[in-house]
């Protein structure tokens, strides 16, 4: 028995010691850690036009666009419009910035191509040499101004229509497809100011007051450009018949995701040098607004917009928070929601360091 | 910012650990069947032993009993030697023959009858040597699954109840209690299953030994029948 029993045990043992080391904690199951969720297929363009209106119609139930004149559908159209080619409709940038004219050329070339033809007047020629260099600002600070003066010397002649007036001008940059209202208040302006003008100030009328005078000599051609690019560029090819109520003019897409925006916060921060041993770091938080042309560099300095107050400490802060917002300059975010990422604002906060 | 931290639970999972994390039920119940498990080996190796030697020794006796040697010889190297198996048969029906005869028994039914149950009672105490503790291997091997389940069962108990106080129906939570409880049923199959096996096979051959020494028994006892005849009868027949 003796004999058994020690040979018993020492199989245990070795069986024992074996089953330990080879059979010592299991690989653990090689799965990746995924949620599932449902897929569903949801038609983007019920959700994205939902608020889809005009800017300046009444409120009613449903927003709705302005309807359209054209009668023929388009398949698979999704943005409203009289194109025959669906394409979306134009961005409203916020602000006024020489940025919106590079995105939406029209308007930028318009001074462009009828001045050059131009040449052979002696007057217009000090014009075209500014013009160039700053398209934009000129481009859009040719309807603004010419209101003002015209509003000043109009109400006792034509009240009614002055009131109009400035308001289409207004609306012209915002609505995106304008073929038929656009020139149309342009030639007015034209018409209207050159009679009443010419008496009053002689001096000032080489700048401002006979632009619109020589763009009434070319008004063919001009309405022409401009039927042309505004079609192609605003407006799509669904065609809408309801009523006009109000809602927002571009409704499609044009939210960051979230990873886009973790994107932009990680390109900052990496440029971001925290102030670092500095008391209060609540006091240090520093927001910076910034406008971003297309191409993701800054548009104009950073603001800062809060923070960065008397001490030297945050003076620091807010100046680290600038320093990376420009080294940075360049971002990279998606070039089609722009109109998301133009004007943008971050926080630097630099307690959620230690 | 929101940071979630996956805390990894129990990085180890090896059955030592298993072994640890468990309640002292199911421990208590895991350490018995190991020491089950021990015991149905030795007694597997200590009968495969013996009954290997008591193969070999009945073997050799066969050979030397029909080699024509005459039995009082035989009986005399065998006698004050420890004998097994059918060497022990031998050697006590020889010497219950040798009282009744040398003393002049009267009676040779009476001889024959004393005769026969003497080597029955030889080769009842060899055989209860041989199949002296099969009967740990019976019970090992059908009680060892049943204690293993128990311990399972609670080990089970107890994990589902900590899960319960724990509120997380998680896997990770889930897992190595049943894991833990499960060791128990496997240790307790461990210790059953060569038990059975052992218990079926041991028995069979304690069977086949029993009866080659029943048939020696039968056969000398035949031997010894016409030898009383022989000597014994005409003894009472003279007298």
């Amino acid at each position: 028995m003796k004999a058994g029993l020690t040979t018993s045990v020492a199989m245990h043992v070795v069986l024992i010691g074996a089953g330990l080391i080879s059979l010592s904690s299991p690989r653990p199951l090689e799965s990746s850690n995924f949620e599932s969720f449902p897929v569903e297929m949801v038609p983007l363009a019920e959700v994205s036009q939902s608020v889809q209106g005009e800017r300046t119609a009444p409120v009613s139930e449903t927003p709705a666009p302005e309807p359209t004149t054209e009668e023929a559908p388009v398949d698979n159209a999704q943005n409203i419009g009289d194109n025959q080619v669906d394409l979306p409709n134009s961005a409203t940038v916020p602000g006024n910035r020489p940025v919106d004219t590079a995105s939406a050329p029209p308007p930028a070339e318009e001074p462009p191509v009828p001045e050059p033809v131009q040449e052979p007047e002696p007057e217009p020629q000090p014009e075209p040499e500014p013009t160039p260099p700053p398209p934009a600002e000129e481009a859009e600070a040719e309807p603004e101004p010419a209101p003002v003066e015209e509003a000043t010397p109009e109400p006792a002649e034509e009240p009614a229509i002055a009131e109009e007036q400035p308001r289409e001008l207004v609306q012209l940059p915002t609505s995106a497809p304008r073929p038929q209202t656009r020139p149309q208040p342009q030639q007015q302006v034209a018409e209207r100011p050159e009679p009443q003008r010419e008496p009053e100030r002689p001096t000032p009328e080489p700048q401002q007051a006979q632009q619109p005078s020589e763009e009434s000599e070319f008004n063919a051609d001009e309405i022409a450009a401009l039927l042309n690019r505004d079609q192609a560029q605003g407006g799509g090819a669904e065609r809408s018949s309801e009523q006009a109520s109000l809602g927002g003019r571009q409704t499609t897409g044009a939210v960051l995701s979230q990873s886009e925006i973790d994107s932009l916060r990680s390109q900052v921060s990496r440029c971001w040098n925290p102030p670092v041993g500095a008391a209060d770091a609540e006091n240090m938080i520093v927001s910076i607004r910034l406008k971003l042309d297309p191409s993701g560099a800054l548009d104009g300095n950073p603001e800062v917009v809060s923070g960065g107050g008397s001490t030297m400490a945050e003076r620091a802060a807010a100046d680290a928070a600038r320093r990376a917002v420009m080294r940075c300059a360049p971002f990279n975010a998606p070039a089609d929601k722009y109109e998301a990422w133009a004007d943008v604002q971050f926080n630097f906060d630099p307690s959620q360091m230690f | 910012m929101e940071t979630v931290t996956l805390a990894a639970p129990g990085g180890d999972h090896s059955i030592w650990a298993l072994f640890w994390q468990a309640g002292w039920v199911v421990k208590l119940v895991m350490l018995g069947l190991i020491a089950a498990s021990i015991w149905t080996w030795a007694i597997i190796v200590d009968k495969i032993i013996a009954y290997k030697r008591m193969d070999v020794s009945l073997n050799r006796f066969e050979q030397v009993f029909w080699s024509g040697q005459s039995l009082e010889e035989l009986y005399r190297t065998l006698a004050d030697r420890k004998t097994t198996g059918m060497g022990a048969v031998f050697v006590s029906a020889m010497r219950e023959w040798k009282k009744s005869f040398e003393k002049g028994a009267k009676s040779p039914i009476g001889l024959q009858t004393r005769i026969d149950k003497a080597m029955d009672l030889a080769i009842t105490r060899e055989m209860e040597g041989l199949e002296g503790r099969l009967g740990y291997l019976a019970s090992i091997g059908s009680a060892a699954p049943f204690i293993g389940l128990f311990g399972t069962v609670v080990g089970i108990m107890t994990s589902f109840q900590a899960i319960a106080g724990s509120q997380s129906t998680n896997l990770a939570v889930v897992a190595p209690g049943i894991a833990e409880a499960l060791l128990a049923t496997a240790l307790g199959l461990l210790a059953a299953i060569p038990a059975v096996i052992a218990y079926n096979k041991l028995s069979a051959d304690a069977g086949k030994l029993a009866a080659r020494m029943e048939g020696f028994s039968d056969e000398f006892s035949a031997i010894l029948s016409r030898q009383i005849d022989e000597k014994v009868m005409p003894r009472a027949a003279a007298a």
